[in-house]
């Protein structure tokens, strides 16, 4: 009887951890990353799912039409790593994101700001809103590590994102470029 | 012919803006990895009230260094640096240095329960719309700047820091010395 107990739990124990195993691969899947890495920059771009997204923004108290608002796009996580020992510069208007019908416009800060405003949506919320933005421009200081989301209209297509970071105070150093490619939107 | 009194106001006047120009440009130290020396500019006003409804004015604390620290609980290094603020704090309170815990665009459930968690001994001031925040233009959250005596902005942080490690409390205790 005592052998025949042992047994059903050591089974029981067994399929659990295979459960949980199973449970984090998918997760893990679900959460890819892409990257960009020399010796001289680091760049991710991880894309996040709307269940992600809408407990993300549903936790810090948005209403529930600015989560609907939000769950429509195609959200990425980026990080940026400036790995020179120099400034390197940042700026999202230059960043070039196209897919097999062509360029794709991000959606900008001005953007959800026309929105929020005709929504009449809380400044509170629309600042936290703007906070997980990545910045619009940014002077990076060396071995600098900054992020924040980027967000482009929803589409099913993998696309490529391009850009070439100046260097130097004067923006005259080398340029950087980076390429990324097949990045899918999570659904 | 002044009188005593306007005499007297006039010696005060000339210290203090001699105080003043000796701040400006005395030399300020190299600062640690991590903190840049800006290009010195006036403070944006910060006038808020903190968790319990009173009032903080940044130009009050002048005559001392402040501690100008953009927070908000969703992001993650400002829960990973806030314990180092406190910290920090605890060291340095009794030495005249001042800081201005800012909370950027939540509650005061929110703030209430993260502080209780990670700084228990800080006044946490409310940001309620974020718009001091935006004010201040910082790179990201967390945000931090080093005011001198006279309210001029003269240090960045970028990103969270180990604060009270040496290298930092020993950084702040030359500038408040």
């Amino acid at each position: 009887m005592l052998i025949k107990n042992n047994l059903f739990l050591l089974i029981t124990i067994t399929l659990s951890i295979i459960c949980l195993l199973i449970t984090t691969n998918v997760h893990a899947e679900s959460n890819k990353r892409y990257q960009f890495i020399n010796k001289e920059i680091r760049v991710r771009v991880t894309p996040r799912s709307p269940q992600q997204m809408a407990a993300f923004y549903e936790g810090r108290g948005f209403s529930k039409k600015m989560v609907n608002a939000l769950i429509q796009p195609c959200f990425f996580t980026v990080g940026i790593h400036n790995k020179t020992s120099d400034i390197l510069w940042h700026d999202l208007s230059k960043w070039k994101f196209a897919n097999n019908s062509g360029d794709i416009k991000h959606l900008d800060r001005a953007y959800w700001k026309d929105k929020w405003k005709k929504m009449q949506i809380p400044l509170a919320h629309q600042s936290t809103f703007r906070w997980t933005l990545l910045p619009e421009s940014l002077d990076f200081r060396s071995n600098e590590h900054e992020g924040g989301n980027i967000i482009l209209p929803y589409s099913t297509n993998k696309f490529t994102l391009q850009v070439a970071f100046k260097t130097k105070k004067d923006k005259s150093g080398k340029l950087i470029p980076i390429k990324i490619e097949n990045i899918q939107c999570q659904r | 012919m002044p009188t005593l009194v306007q005499k007297y106001l006039l010696a005060c006047l000339l210290l203090f803006s001699l105080s003043s120009v000796t701040i400006a440009n005395s030399k300020l130290p190299e600062p640690p990895t991590g903190i840049l020396k800006l290009d010195a500019y006036q403070a944006p006003p910060i006038l808020l009230t903190d968790i319990d409804g009173i009032k903080y004015n940044l130009n009050k604390t002048k005559g001392h260094w402040v501690f100008v620290h953009f927070w908000a609980s969703w992001c993650g290094p400002c829960r990973k640096e806030m314990p180092a603020i406190q910290n920090m704090w605890d060291n340095l309170k009794t030495q005249g240095f001042k800081i201005a815990l800012i909370n950027t665009a939540e509650d005061e459930d929110t703030v209430f329960n993260f502080l209780g968690i990670y700084a228990p001994n800080i006044r946490a001031l409310m940001d309620r719309d974020g718009q001091i925040t935006e004010k201040w233009k910082p790179r990201g959250l967390p945000a931090t700047y080093l005011v001198d005596p006279t309210g001029q902005v003269q240090y960045q942080a970028l990103g969270g820091r180990a604060w009270d490690a040496p290298t930092y409390l020993n950084f702040i205790k030359t500038l408040i010395k």
